[in-house]
């Protein structure tokens, strides 16, 4: 390797030396990564997509999208329209070193004390499947600290909140008027001022295609680099995992995975974190099936897959007299945080978030209203420089039907079985996104909306749940650590092991435990007990 | 799995979506689309048909013919590319023009747009909107009529380029609320349950 592909790809490691496997290279995978390597444990990261880095980046949707976005086939079931309206594409994630971090919006606020204890605070709710989580908020607060000083959160530890755009000020005076007061530009992980060795906002919006600026955190701009400067972190982009194999005694001795030429390649592992986002993480585990897990792997409980959460996600779009311009500046530095409260005598279980969200016209004709025609569709386009967006993100219930399984029917392009995604929305996501949408009304109302259009759910950016944190191992897949409940050196670190999604964007949250899971794991490695 | 069973299976059918698919399921695609027939003919009246279709469909005063021949142009090569979409298209087209009583043309917009909402559900128009929705408007012809301004980072983002510049409300606090927390839980009766 010459000096160059080791500053890039990092020090190589022999595919027979036992090493920590992490699958995946996002906010979960990229984080424990740069934990663990620091700590001088050695990984591969094994990332399904292309090193794509800021000079790879363009500032236009649709072409971003085609560069970045997990486009392999999948499939879609159940009532939720997003299987009429987007049959192949249940989510938008990237396949790409960074992961979805290298498209997210910024959103950093923190889960809530209650929400940590969702079965326990909302009582039974009719065909949800609510847990308490096996960790508290209490215990998570310093690995929160430690996740928003990493990420550099506005309005936290001393950063500066970003300045007003023109959609956040519509947001905000529409947000007074009706008597919300928990507004602000943040906690949002774009920097303000320069910080982190990274430059300050430009306001130059598209944070979905990639931030050409590295304002924004992300794990490519923050944990990865950082990772291969300390020499224990061999990087392969382009690598798709297939399969992890255990050995007699039921312990993971290895990943398989389809390098970038096709060929099938075995990286030896003395610990294996999945970190592939919540639809692929089960279909590995799915796909790792044997003689001693023949209903894949880790999944002796039956709930691999199962509890798929992916936020309330509607979106509310305003017209106005006066232009506003939405898409000038950061996409969602925005934050309403009064109704995130839970607070049953709104007729539902948990709260919501409103934030300010903007796309170009190529998107917003695609995502307003998927399927839409005709002169009141043609309307809003025309209005385009006049609207002022934002999006609703709330707590959906999980569902044990709501799930991910392996679809035998169709392959992908490694001949793979492709993942089918389940979701039939439960009443109470339906009465808070009613509900919420009735606050969207009311918000831009009171600043004089000409209109305003409810766009329902499209492809979830946020997806979560699908290999739950249990304190009983009937009930999950993983321990409190992330640790799998029937294989001692396998862990999930993404945001699949959410046991309850809460309001907030998961981001920080996956951040903050695998911070946490990275001291649990070292501490283990130094005991020998991995 | 085998190194052989993945060599074996890597032949690849659609492995990947392509935004002008997004609103179709494409993941079963083959040629056995029921009905049969003739493949989209790349004729001057196919194309005037479907240039028709999308004014009607995505009626835009400021827009001229441009952005709707291009959008049509996108829609042929759509077709072109997948046989059973090309053959689906052309049914649809004839029905249009049957249902018109022979031409599709010569009907006014309310009377043309009667036809389409008669056919929103059927797949060759919403293969066309599949397309047509991304070709239409994923163009700079377009965003400039309707103000938006493209890419940005080259030119310094809109740091001072107006990113804030709404003047018609009053400036807004951007700091959290000073005042007394947040409340996060409401306790009622019912959910101590």
């Amino acid at each position: 390797m010459t000096t160059a592909e080791v500053a890039r790809y990092g020090a190589p490691i022999e595919r027979d030396e036992p090493v920590v496997v992490i699958i995946g290279s996002g906010a979960g995978g990229g984080t424990l990564a740069y934990e663990l390597t620091r700590q001088g444990a050695t990984c591969v990261v094994l990332e399904a997509g292309p090193y794509l880095t800021a000079d790879d980046y363009v500032n236009d949707e649709w072409e971003a999208f085609g560069q970045m976005a997990w486009l392999d086939m999948r499939t879609t079931s159940g009532s939720w329209r997003v299987a009429r309206d987007f049959p192949n594409l249940p989510a938008w994630v990237v396949k790409a070193v960074g992961g979805s971090t290298t498209h997210w919006s910024g959103a950093t606020p923190r889960f809530m004390a209650h929400e940590f204890t969702a079965r326990t605070t909302y009582g039974q709710v009719d065909g949800a499947s609510l847990l308490d989580w096996p960790i508290t908020l209490e215990e998570l607060a310093p690995y929160y600290d430690r996740a928003e000083q990493a990420m550099g959160s506005t309005h936290r530890h001393g950063r500066p909140a970003l300045p007003a755009n023109n959609n956040y000020t519509v947001l905000a005076n529409g947000a007074e008027k009706i008597g919300y007061r928990y507004y602000a530009t943040g906690p949002y992980a774009t920097n303000a001022t320069p910080y982190d060795g990274r430059p300050a906002s430009i306001q130059d919006g598209f944070n979905f295609q990639g931030d050409k600026s590295g304002a924004k955190w992300s794990t490519l701009v923050r944990e990865i680099p950082r990772a291969l400067e300390t020499g224990h972190l061999d990087l392969r982009p382009d690598c798709q995992a297939v399969r992890i194999t255990t050995d007699a005694a039921g312990k993971v001795d290895a990943v398989e995975y389809l390098d970038a030429a096709g060929a099938l390649q075995r990286q030896a592992a003395r610990v294996v974190c999945v970190a592939g986002n919540s639809i692929e993480t089960p279909r590995l585990l799915l796909m790792s099936a044997s003689g001693q897990h023949p209903d894949g792997l880790a999944n002796s409980s039956g709930q691999v897959g199962r509890n798929y959460m992916r936020h309330l996600t509607g979106s509310a779009y305003a017209r106005f007299e006066r232009p506003v311009r939405m898409h000038r500046g950061e996409t969602m530095a925005g934050i309403v945080a009064d109704e995130a409260r839970h607070d049953t005598s709104r007729g539902f279980a948990g709260g919501f978030y409103l934030e300010t969200l903007s796309l170009g016209p190529a998107f917003l004709a695609s995502f307003l209203e998927p399927g839409g025609w005709g002169r009141e569709f043609t309307t809003w386009m025309d209005s385009y420089d006049h609207i002022a967006g934002m999006w609703i993100v709330g707590e959906d219930m999980p569902q044990p039907g709501n799930r991910i399984t392996l679809n035998t029917d169709v392959q992908d392009q490694h001949g793979l079985p492709v993942p089918n995604v389940h979701f039939d929305d439960h009443p109470n996501d339906v009465a808070m996104r009613s509900y919420a949408y009735d606050a969207a009304d009311q918000l831009y109302g009171a600043v004089g909306a000409l209109a305003v259009h409810h766009t329902p759910p499209y492809p979830s950016t946020h997806n979560l749940g699908t290999c739950r944190m249990s304190a009983d191992p009937a009930d999950g897949v993983v321990d409190r650590w992330g640790r799998a409940h029937d294989v001692p050196n396998l862990f999930v670190s993404d945001g699949s092991v959410m046991t309850t999604g809460a309001a907030a964007n998961p981001t920080l949250t996956i951040v903050a435990l695998a911070i946490r899971q990275a001291e649990h794991l070292l501490a283990e490695m130094r005991q020998g007990t991995l | 799995m085998t190194q052989d069973a993945v060599r074996q299976q890597s032949d690849p059918q659609r492995a990947e979506q392509e935004p002008t698919d997004l609103q179709v399921d494409t993941s079963a695609h083959t040629d056995e689309t029921p009905g049969g027939g003739a493949q989209l003919a790349d004729s001057g009246r196919t194309r005037r048909l479907l240039v028709r279709l999308l004014q009607v469909a995505y009626p835009h005063e400021r827009f001229p013919a441009g952005p709707y021949e291009r959008t049509a142009a996108a829609i042929v090569d759509a077709a072109r590319a997948d046989a059973a979409d090309g053959r689906a298209i052309t049914r649809g087209l004839a029905g249009l023009d049957r249902a018109a009583g022979g031409d599709f043309l010569a009907l006014d917009d309310a009377a043309a747009e009667t036809l389409l909402r008669d056919r929103a559900d059927e797949y060759f128009f919403r293969r066309i909107r599949s397309t047509a929705v991304v070709a239409l408007y994923d163009s700079a012809d377009v965003w400039e009529l309707l103000g938006y301004e493209g890419p940005s980072f080259d030119r310094g983002g809109y740091l001072h380029r107006g990113f804030d510049d709404l003047d018609w409300l009053p400036g807004a606090r951007v700091d959290e609320y000073a005042g007394e927390p947040r409340v996060e839980l409401v306790e009622s009766e019912e959910a101590a349950r």
